[in-house]
């Protein structure tokens, strides 16, 4: 193992990880590391979409539903309740799960067009319930206000710290443990299966798999992880509201970043966060409440453009890229393979 | 009771406009079978022009549509050239995810241009049918309401008309059914596209003039018309102009009289749980086969 790190095509995703570990030992600036905070949380999204809509071609135009109901699962949990975050988080994933779970049974019935349509209509009557809603029995949801979480000083245990450092390892963490899963999925028999589904579900179905098992469950893992994302939101602004964590912008803004990286791939939703993420955040920052609306607007330039121009998203032209520098530097693991390489 | 009677009667109105602007999407989808997900945007930039005519050359919102009416066809139809046609043509025969992220990037960009250029803030055109109600023993509903139910209902029949007596209206019709079988008869089917397009414009058009008098223009004004007609769309069956009419009738009914008589976030749900409903055990609509 050792000696194969003299292999660039070894040692440039370690230089990688090992830039990404040592981040916030480099950059002092805090509105800097929020925006790799942000990069990382994005691409962790856009992965977590990418597992049913991406793999299985089952676009979806409204994950933002799960976001939500991670965030406030574990929210209502430990404002109302004491309960730590990070025991929420779970209790959340599992709860968007079985939603997931029980909205795909009917909905995966729908193909192409109508099961996007129907995406957004749960993403809606969630959005509108919960908006409209000050309380369900005992549990508050404070309607359109949105609940505040106390902040209780720095508290590991609670999910809060004061650091922006501490709040990056975090989500370099699930950052890590989503591209593991997406690897592992993609890889495996089921990730065969949803590729196939993806391509043509009818053959896939003649051919023997489980067409609408296998996107129940990818559709229950994509919930869970994107549940576990709403928590961490939740927690790192220290507010959620109906028209933020369950908006339908927020679902677009997801299924865009999966889609302009390249969906179905591994790598391809951390690139279109990379290309999306410093985009609308320095916009945010720099442009500020005066220019409202300025990196959406680049985001559907890009979208437009992408689609017209690039139909399978950057990754494609990424990889050939990545492959030549592997090449330059003499690697000689892809040379033997003629330059082919894996693929991403 | 009279309130109950005044609710039916405006849900109908309502209805009859909301099914206008369905029956543009279900045009766009009849004939190119893509499902625009930019209607609501495009409803927007109706609103826009409407309302720019009438604010800085004063010409009102009904009499405005001779001028906005040819503009937005002819921004339809460069749209649909210029823009679709070629991931159109890329895409044919494909799963289509292509054309409706296309038009998903449309909404952002015509979207966040308008709040960039227009602000954010809500602006309103005060006409002179604005606020007027029309008082029948009791039953009172307002008129600008009842112009956009009565007027709606003659924009779809008179396109009704149109595509089933016209030459270009069958040429339309023929292209939504047998793309190539159109084509081999010597119709040029990207034109075709490109005029159902302009036409969908058009419509949008009318029903902003209709709208204006009621309803405050600003850069999201369109999204709630586009998760409408998506649901009228499907629930008529989608690609049919009748169907959408009856759809456009039956969602301002319900919305209406649940408001009336629960509340406005259960119309706002229930609107939804019949759309998904029907999505699953008819998705070829109430009226569909």
């Amino acid at each position: 193992m050792l000696r194969r790190l003299r292999y660039p095509s070894y040692f440039l995703p370690f230089l990688f990880l090992l830039i990404l570990g040592l981040l916030p030992f480099i950059i002092n600036n805090e509105y800097i590391l929020q925006v790799f905070i942000m990069f990382l949380f994005n691409a962790y999204l856009a992965s977590g979409w990418n597992i049913i809509s991406g793999f299985a071609g089952q676009l979806s135009l409204g994950h933002a539903a799960f976001v939500g109901i991670g965030a406030y699962t574990s929210t209502i949990l430990f404002v109302q309740w004491g309960i730590s975050p990070w025991i929420g988080m779970i209790f959340g994933g599992v709860i968007a799960a079985i939603f997931g779970w029980l909205i795909g049974y009917p909905v995966f019935k729908l193909r192409g067009p109508y099961y996007a349509l129907a995406t957004i209509a749960y993403g809606e009557i969630i959005r509108i319930f919960i908006q409209n809603t000050k309380a369900v029995g005992p549990i508050e949801l404070k309607g359109a206000e949105g609940i505040l979480i106390p902040f209780k000083g720095s508290s590991p245990a609670l999910f809060q710290f004061e650091t922006k450092a501490a709040y990056y390892y975090v989500a370099l963490a699930m950052f890590l443990l989503v591209l593991l899963l997406s690897y592992k999925i993609k890889n495996s028999k089921m990730g065969y299966y949803l590729s196939a589904i993806g391509n043509d579900q009818d053959a896939a179905e003649s051919l023997g798999v489980n067409t609408s098992k296998m996107k129940l469950t990818a559709s229950a893992i994509s919930a869970f992880v994107m549940a576990l994302g709403g928590t961490f939101y939740a927690q790192f602004l220290l507010y959620i509201n109906p028209q933020g964590v369950l908006s339908g912008d927020f679902s677009t803004e997801i299924a865009v970043i999966g889609i302009i990286g390249g969906e179905g791939t591994v790598f391809g939703p951390v690139l279109g966060s990379l290309i999306l993420t410093p985009l609308s955040e320095l916009t945010r920052i720099y442009l500020g409440g005066r220019f409202a609306g300025v990196h959406l607007l680049a985001y559907g330039l890009i979208l437009m453009a992408v689609v017209t121009h690039i139909p399978h998203g950057v990754i494609g032209t990424f990889s050939k890229l990545y492959h030549r520098i592997l090449l330059k530097l003499g690697d000689p693991v892809v040379s033997a393979k003629t330059g082919a390489g894996k693929t991403l | 009771m009279q309130t109950l009677i005044a609710a039916t009667l405006n849900g109908l109105f309502m209805g009859s406009l909301y099914g206008l602007i369905a029956v543009g999407l279900s045009l766009v989808f009849g004939v190119m079978k893509i499902i625009n997900f930019a209607h609501g945007a495009l409803v927007m930039v109706g609103m826009y022009a409407v309302f720019y005519m009438w604010s800085l050359i004063g010409l009102d919102p009904y009499l405005s549509l001779v001028v906005v009416v040819p503009v937005l066809f002819l921004f339809g139809y460069f749209l649909q050239g210029k823009v679709i046609n070629p991931v159109l043509k890329r895409e044919f025969g494909r799963n289509g995810h292509a054309v409706i992220l296309l038009t998903v990037g449309l909404t952002l960009v015509l979207q966040n241009a308008a709040l960039l250029f227009f602000g954010a803030y809500y602006k309103a055109a005060k006409t002179f049918v604005s606020g007027m109600t029309w008082d029948m023993g009791g039953v009172v509903t307002s008129v600008p309401r009842l112009i956009a139910g009565v007027v709606g209902a003659i924009v779809i029949l008179g396109l009704q008309l149109m595509l089933s007596k016209t030459d270009l209206g069958k040429a339309i019709r023929a292209t939504g059914q047998d793309r190539e079988a159109a084509g081999l008869m010597g119709i040029n089917d990207y034109k075709i596209y490109n005029i159902a397009f302009g036409l969908c414009l058009a419509i949008l058009g009318i029903a902003a003039a209709l709208m204006l008098p009621m309803y405050y223009v600003q850069p999201e004004a369109g999204k709630i018309f586009e998760m409408r007609s998506f649901v009228i769309a499907v629930l008529g069956g989608i690609g049919s102009l009748s169907g959408a009419f009856y759809g456009g009738l039956i969602v301002g009914l319900i919305e209406s009289v649940t408001a009336q008589v629960w509340s406005a976030t259960a119309a706002e749900m229930l609107i939804f749980v019949v759309f998904i409903g029907v999505l699953l055990y008819k998705p070829s609509g109430l009226l569909g086969k």
